[in-house]
């Protein structure tokens, strides 16, 4: 960790002076499970997941579907309670609220609301004045390229921008966490590699908290300062691993970076073991080498 | 501009089914579309038809404004109330389904043959469809959004107010216009059974005294009421949905 400390904005308690910062997020042995109606079996959606995520870091969640990434984040928000263990956000239970934006791989941008409207309703928790929330929803909007659609409806809008959109919403109360869950997962690959570099350009603008969910190895070392892998059935933390390529990565082609090349590799190789071992998938107990 | 022209040649042809079947009747039984023209100007111009429609259109407005003002909020309620909501669902079904010229002899019985038993006797057609639409609106709410709005820390009013509510409104109108069109025949069965008035009322009597011509008319200007009424809920039902449309 040898970024410089972010101006604090938010109501939490300063870091310590300590050499190693206060972890912002920290999971410790939590489970999850979830029981489907008429008599389906319980699914473990995570167990014993014990986590810790500093300041300013970008950690990816990792892994095959049913691993519970999406679940973690809802954990993390506070949208949902754990079985047992202890999600501590700021030191405390975490409470929905203008402190994380959270960002949904189906944008879920309200239909019968303008773009502003939809960054708007975010900001609503904020505190400011009806005023001081439309400038500081122009300000986002400009920031992801979307000012001149400000006044249009989502409807309106390709998938692309939709995201561009619900991302404005997300930053726009200027939280300490963003919690992404397969963000760029429904866009197209071409929009979805200026997204990428989109979100790396905001992100070293304000250096915030981001857990990042996806299936895509590429995307997963691309943004990440730490790679969670994480396994199905049930939803766990295999592997935690930093990603020390330097930033910022758009100036650069990181994909063409030999550790790039050999974490892609490495990663490739764990997620096959995975799904081919899982019970579950497809594609359980194909050959080892098709 | 074509859609006008087609359904100019469908009116056509409804006046030529309507013509052949006058011709092969006989006037005493099925009036031409001319001699119901001069019965309607006749009717018009004497000052019956809008005495007649002033007494049904009270009746029918008060009723259905009435069934409005209760359903709605009913329907509302029944959603967010959750358990209590369900747990009334399959009475209020049954109520759907029941038809509700089977109340009209309890009416007369409770409130006579007057105004108050017609305006009644609309708002009991009217209520119910309203009444379950409102209600599977809010049940429809979309759980993404409502989530998406729980992450940005709004609460339950808040969430009724900016997701439920405005994703219930297209039910709502659906069911209004359900409501508006039942209403209407009510307020014919009403005018019928109870003390015979209003635009009901001249069917029946000049159904029972064999002027055609005159009940002919009669029966176009309902059929006028009606397309005005729901076209005039389908305007409404556009600019409550223009984010739909742009």
């Amino acid at each position: 960790m040898n970024r410089p400390e972010p101006a604090p904005s938010g109501a939490f308690p300063a870091a310590p002076p300590a050499e190693k910062p206060m972890p912002i997020i920290e999971l410790a042995g939590v489970s999850k499970r979830f029981e489907p109606p008429r008599g389906a079996p319980a699914v473990d959606a995570l167990r014993d997941v014990t986590l810790s995520i500093d300041q300013g870091s970008f950690v990816v969640l990792l892994g095959p579907s049913g691993c519970g990434k999406t679940t973690l984040l809802r954990l993390v928000d506070g949208l949902l309670p754990p079985d047992s263990g202890s999600v501590r956000v700021f030191g405390r239970a975490p409470v929905p609220g203008p402190g994380m934006g959270f960002v949904f791989q189906s944008f879920r941008l309200v239909p019968w609301s303008t773009v502003r409207g939809n960054v708007e309703f975010a900001l609503a928790g904020t505190g400011l004045d009806r005023a001081a929330r439309r400038e500081r929803a122009e300000h986002y909007l400009e920031l992801v390229g979307l000012a001149r659609f400000a006044s249009a409806y989502p409807g309106e809008l390709s998938g692309g921008m939709k995201q561009r959109a619900a991302l404005a919403r997300a930053l726009a109360p200027e939280p300490e966490i963003l919690l992404m869950d397969e963000p760029f997962a429904s866009i197209d690959a071409q929009t979805r590699e200026l997204m990428q570099a989109e979100l790396m350009r905001l992100w070293a603008l304000r250096r915030s908290v981001v857990l990042f969910v996806t299936h895509s190895v590429d995307e997963a070392i691309l943004l990440a300062d730490r790679v969670v892998l994480m396994g199905p059935r049930p939803g766990r933390i295999l592997e935690a691993i930093e990603v020390e390529l330097p930033r910022p990565r758009w100036r650069y082609d990181v994909r063409a970076e030999p550790r790039f090349i050999e974490l892609r590799a490495y990663l490739w190789n764990r997620i096959r073991e995975l799904v081919l071992s899982d019970e579950n998938s497809d594609f359980f107990g194909r050959s080892r080498d098709f | 501009m074509t859609i006008a022209i087609e359904r100019l040649l469908i009116l056509a042809g409804i006046l030529a089914v309507w013509w052949a079947a006058a011709f092969h009747y006989g006037p005493t039984v099925v009036p031409d579309p001319p001699a119901t023209l001069a019965a309607g100007r006749r009717l018009a111009a004497d000052g019956t038809l809008l005495a007649a429609l002033g007494d049904s259109a009270l009746v029918y407005l008060s009723g259905y404004l009435a069934a409005a003002a209760a359903a709605v909020p009913l329907g509302l309620a029944m959603g967010a109330a959750g358990r209590l909501g369900k747990a009334f669902e399959p009475y209020v079904y049954a109520l759907a389904a029941t038809p509700r010229v089977a109340f009209v002899p309890l009416v007369i019985v409770l409130l006579g043959l007057g105004v108050e038993a017609k305006v009644f006797i609309v708002f009991l057609g009217a209520i119910m469809p309203i009444l379950v639409n409102t209600y599977a609106g809010v049940l429809a709410a979309d759980d993404e959004l409502v989530e998406m709005a729980r992450s940005t820390g709004a609460g339950k009013l808040r969430i009724f107010l900016h997701i439920v509510l405005p994703g219930a409104l297209p039910f709502v109108v659906a069911g209004l216009r359900l409501g508006a069109t039942i209403g209407l025949i009510n307020t014919v069965v009403a005018e019928l059974y109870t003390a015979v008035q209003g635009l009901g009322g001249l069917l029946a009597l000049y159904g029972n005294t064999f002027r055609m011509a005159e009940y002919f008319a009669i029966v176009i200007t309902l059929a006028f009421a009606g397309v005005a009424v729901t076209e005039g809920l389908r305007l409404v039902e556009q600019r409550f949905a223009r984010w739909r449309t742009r």
